[in-house]
Formats: C-alpha cells, structure tokens, sequence
C-alpha cells in the first residue's frame, strides 16, 4: 500500500489527532476548517496520497479559470500534536483509500483519535444557533467526548436505495483496525450550502479547539460572521419576499417549493456580488 | 479481499447457475428464484469490501454498530441428477464510469467465481440476463443462448423457446453481453470450462424502465429447469408477473399515440417474425421521459 502514498518529509509527532476533512460538502465546511487550521497553525504537507488509482484522470476540471486537480494531501503541526488530511472525495477503490488514511496514522503517525468534519444540509434559517452532532467509533469515545455535548443518542439506519457517508464508511475503516474516532456534523441552512457559513466553520473550530487546546484566536471568523449577518439583514430588507421565507423558517414554517428555490437563488447571487 | 467458504460439501456432477442484477434483474430474480425454490444451502461468500461501496449504516445511541456491504453469496443443493451451485451478488463491481461491471476488479471478481466452480468440479456455468429485443411485453419472451465452446451450441437448440443469438432476426452473427453475464463467460472460456449465457427477452421500449421484468425470468427458469431438470414450479413468478403486468401496462398506456401505435404492430406479428422497430426519435423521447411515469406519483402508477 505504500506504493500510494508519497512520503515529503517525517514531522515529529508524539501521539496526535487526526482531523479529516473533504473539499466539497455543505458550506465548504471541511475546506474552510483546513483553511483555518492552516492558516493559525502553520500546518504543512508531509505526504500525499497518488491520485492514479482513485480518481479519473481523464482531463481536469476547471473553475473560475483555475484548473483543479484531485488532491488528499496530510499535514502536520507537531507542536499542536495534529495531523490534517484533506482530500478531494475519490471516485473508485474507496477501502483502498480509507486504508491509505489509516495507514498513514496509525504506522507512521500513531494517531490516537481520528476526527472527520462535515457539512449537512439543513433547513432552518441561518440565524438559528448551529446544531452540532456526533457518531462515534465506539462508547468509550462517546464517553471521552461527553462533555462537549456532541451526542443526541441518534439511532440511524440508511433508508433502502441510499448511501451511507464517506465518512461513515471512513468511521468504519478506522474502528475495523482499532482506531478511535468520531464523524461531526454540522447543519449548515440550504441557501448557505454553496456559500460560506463561518457560523458552522466556527461551531467545529471551537469544539477542535477545546478539544486539542489550540489557542483559536476567532476575532477573523467572528467578523465574517458579522459581515454575513449584514448583508443578509441587506437582502431581507431589500427584498421583502426573500424577508418573508426567512421569517418562515425562524417560525419553523415550510417553504414551498417554489420560495425554497428563490430562496436559494436570490442569496447565491447577492452573496457573489457583495464578494465581488 | 478473500473468498471465504463456510462449507465445503461433497458433489456429485454440478454445474453452476450465476446471476448480478442487471436489465430488469432478468438474471438475478432468475438465479434466486431458483435458489429458493430448491431450497439451497449457504456454502460461502467473497468478501465485499475491495469490490463495493457500502449499502447501509447503521448507529444506535450515536455508535456506529454495523456497516453492510452488497453480498456476493454461495449456496449448493443436492439434487437427484446432478448438484448445484448457486452464486448470487446483489451488485455487480463497477471500477470505473461505466454502469456495467467491467475492468480489473470484474475480472477479478469473474475469477473468484471460477475458482470456486473449479474446486467443487462444476462441469458447466450458466449466466442470466437481459436481451434486449424488438418485441412487445404482452408476448411470452423468448431465450436467447450463446455459449463459450460450439459444441454446446447443438444442446441449447434442442431446448424449447430458445434461440441462438445469431438466429434472432436481423441480428445477423455478431453480438456482445455487457457485464459480469458475459464476462464471467468469457472468462471460463479462457479456463476452458463450458459456459452458456442464457439472456430473456425484454422489450426496448422497457430496458430503461428502472423495475423488474419478471416475465423473462420466467421464460430463463423454464429453460434451465429443463436443462438441469431441476422440476422448479413454472408459476413460481405468475403473482409477481402478474404485478408488474399492471404497472407496464399503466406506463405503456401514457406514450403518446404514435409511439403506442408502432408499438402495437408488433403486437399482431408472430414470434420469430420481423417486427416494426421504433425510431430513433421514438428512442429519445423515450429515454428522455421513461422515468418521468415512476415519479407522478397519484398521477401514474
């Protein structure tokens, strides 16, 4: 299996987190947390995993001008004692992926719990406090954990004709080889989803925080917070039908589908022109 | 990834019956209707983990308890002639974009089956699937045969409302059996063990129906429990035959008018005769709008 993985150094690590996170989910969640553990930690690659055999390699996408390529790339930042896998979501040989990750902390990082975000798709309104929940590996994870207040003692089974998450099945992976871990998730409201919601972002980072002592500085994430809640304030009140559904949802009202994608639309294309 | 075998029974003369879903599951609900009819026993499965996504999740109290992945299982049943193993996957592999199972890990997969073929001496492997035929679903279908040595050919003609695939009309002498049906044939072919695919027509206007077509089942199961004598009750389907009847008649009665008349032609010509095909425009509406009648919900069926 190393064959796959492509080793750019060895930090020195004594017994760290593992921090999980892909590039596309609701609100960008896991790339805006990779983004801001970088950025505060100094986070840096040490390997990556071949993209060969797990993505189609055909051609590349291109956004915004930019051209894209697959990338699950582990960093580290040794004084924290953390590892950061991000990846772009594979297409083929997921077991041999999630392998790979655990491979990768258990031999040559000795991981000793492994956390994966998540962004999930919610249909509340964007002021409601973010809701912030957990599945774990095992109960003794569940209780470590406890304070935090992660767990709803949620019973789930995937409906017939569904999925489960490539986090479930990584979830999975781990717990088969004896490492401990948890997948968190955050409900990040639907007109949001192909936004930012620093409001999810800074719900995971204060739980990672706490949890790994960190020392989060969030005066940068609490004024994109800020800023948000403005220019949504803006649009509702510029906008008295969009004020309307949102007013629906703060009353824990149903849209119809027709206000559902107006909604949607309306918010995606104020939010664009604000960001310039 | 592992072949794991919970049993190893001594057998006398078997052959093999595979089936994968695939168009209508033809030869999935061919290959467990049999299965169930003759009551066969577990022996083994391989293990699914290097081959498929998983199925369900399933967390009590927020602990992930359980993950299940699509099951690729053996059975065999000792019968009065010969034996019989069964293999059943609730999935075929797909590696790559394509929605049939084709590449490494088919092959894979194909030779797995094989070996377990190869250590209980199974003299011969017969797959189920689709064929998908310029016919009408108010017609009994027909078998279409093919085999990986030509000297099976001979036998299969000798069976009842079976015809080689080079004798449907106008197909002429080529063809091709996408997924692991065909693949696993071929491949026996290169291990040089006998091996017939046995497909049961289905009409084009219904492969992309995303529902069983129980009737060509049926027509299959007649076919092998002749070959094979197995005496499987030949209205083991009619109830649910009878079902989905309902359904494809509900869907057929919403094409519009000139598609339905084209189609109805077909109706009055006799098995075996050449029937009127529909156009490539009728194709691309249909494509475009089959699924369209599974979704109306109180409006279509």
């Amino acid at each position: 299996m190393t064959d796959f993985l492509k080793f750019l150094g060895k930090p020195k690590l004594r017994n760290p987190a593992m921090v999980v996170c892909w590039d596309s989910d609701a609100g960008q969640l896991g790339a805006k947390t990779v983004a801001h553990l970088k950025r505060e930690l100094g986070a840096e690659e040490f390997c990556d995993i071949d993209p060969v055999e797990f993505f189609p390699l055909g051609g590349v996408s291109i956004e915004n001008d930019v051209v894209e390529f697959p990338e699950s790339s582990f960093y580290a930042i040794p004084d924290r004692d953390l590892v950061i896998f991000y990846s772009t979501i594979p297409r083929y040989e997921w077991f041999k992926f999630l392998n790979l990750i655990v491979d990768v902390a258990q031999e040559h990082c000795r991981v000793r719990e492994m956390y994966t975000i998540g962004g999930m798709i919610a249909l509340g309104a964007h002021t409601a406090p973010r809701d912030f929940w957990a599945t774990f590996s095992s109960p003794q994870i569940k209780k470590s954990l406890a304070p935090y207040e992660l767990s709803r003692e949620l019973d789930f089974e995937t409906p017939p004709g569904g999925r489960p998450t490539l986090n479930s099945f990584l979830l999975w992976t781990a717990k088969q080889r004896n490492l401990q871990g948890a997948n968190l998730w955050v409900p990040v409201p639907f007109y949001l989803i192909s936004a930012d919601d620093p409001r999810s972002q800074k719900r995971v980072l204060s739980f990672l925080n706490d949890r790994l002592n960190l020392g989060f500085n969030f005066t940068r994430i609490d004024a994109e917070i800020t800023r948000l809640d403005e220019w949504l304030a803006n649009l509702r009140r510029e906008q008295v039908e969009i004020d309307r559904s949102i007013t629906k949802l703060e009353g824990n009202q149903r849209l119809s589908d027709t206000e559902h994608e107006k909604l949607v639309k309306e918010v995606e294309e104020y939010l664009k022109k604000q960001e310039g | 990834m592992a072949l794991i075998l919970h049993r190893e029974p001594a057998l006398t003369n078997p052959d093999m019956i595979v089936g994968w879903p695939g168009i209508g599951n033809i030869g999935l609900i061919t290959v467990d209707t049999i299965r169930q009819a003759v009551q066969a026993e577990e022996m083994g499965e391989i293990e699914p983990w290097d081959f498929f996504y998983p199925s369900k999740v399933i967390i009590r109290g927020s602990v992930l308890t359980d993950m299940e992945f699509p099951t690729s299982k053996f059975y065999y049943k000792r019968l009065a002639n010969r034996d019989i193993v069964f293999f059943v996957g609730e999935e075929q592999p797909v590696s790559r974009e394509s929605m049939y199972a084709e590449g490494a890990r088919a092959y894979e997969m194909a030779n797995m089956v094989l070996d377990v073929a190869e250590k209980f001496g199974c003299g011969r492997i017969y797959t189920s699937g689709a064929a998908v035929a310029i016919t009408h679903h108010t017609h009994k279908p027909r078998v279409w045969a093919v085999a990986n040595q030509k000297k099976i050919l001979a036998e299969l003609k000798t069976y009842p409302n079976m015809v080689l695939m080079s004798e449907v009309e106008g197909r002429g002498d080529q063809g091709s059996i996408t997924g692991l049906n065909g693949l696993l044939v071929g491949t026996a072919k290169k291990r040089k063990c006998p091996g017939v695919c046995l497909m049961g027509e289905i009409p084009d206007y219904l492969s992309r129906v995303p529902f069983p077509y129980p009737k060509a089942s049926q027509a299959v199961i007649e076919v092998l429990s002749e070959a094979l004598n197995l005496n499987v009750d030949p209205h083991v389907l009619d109830g649910m035959i009878g079902q989905m009847d309902t359904v494809l008649e509900s869907v057929y009665q919403q094409f519009p008018a000139e598609i339905k008349e084209r189609l109805e032609q077909r109706k009055e010509t006799p098995q075996a005769k050449p029937r009127a095909t529909i156009t490539e425009e009728d194709q691309k509406w249909l494509k475009e709008h089959i699924d369209d009648f599974f979704k109306k919900g109180d409006k279509g069926v």
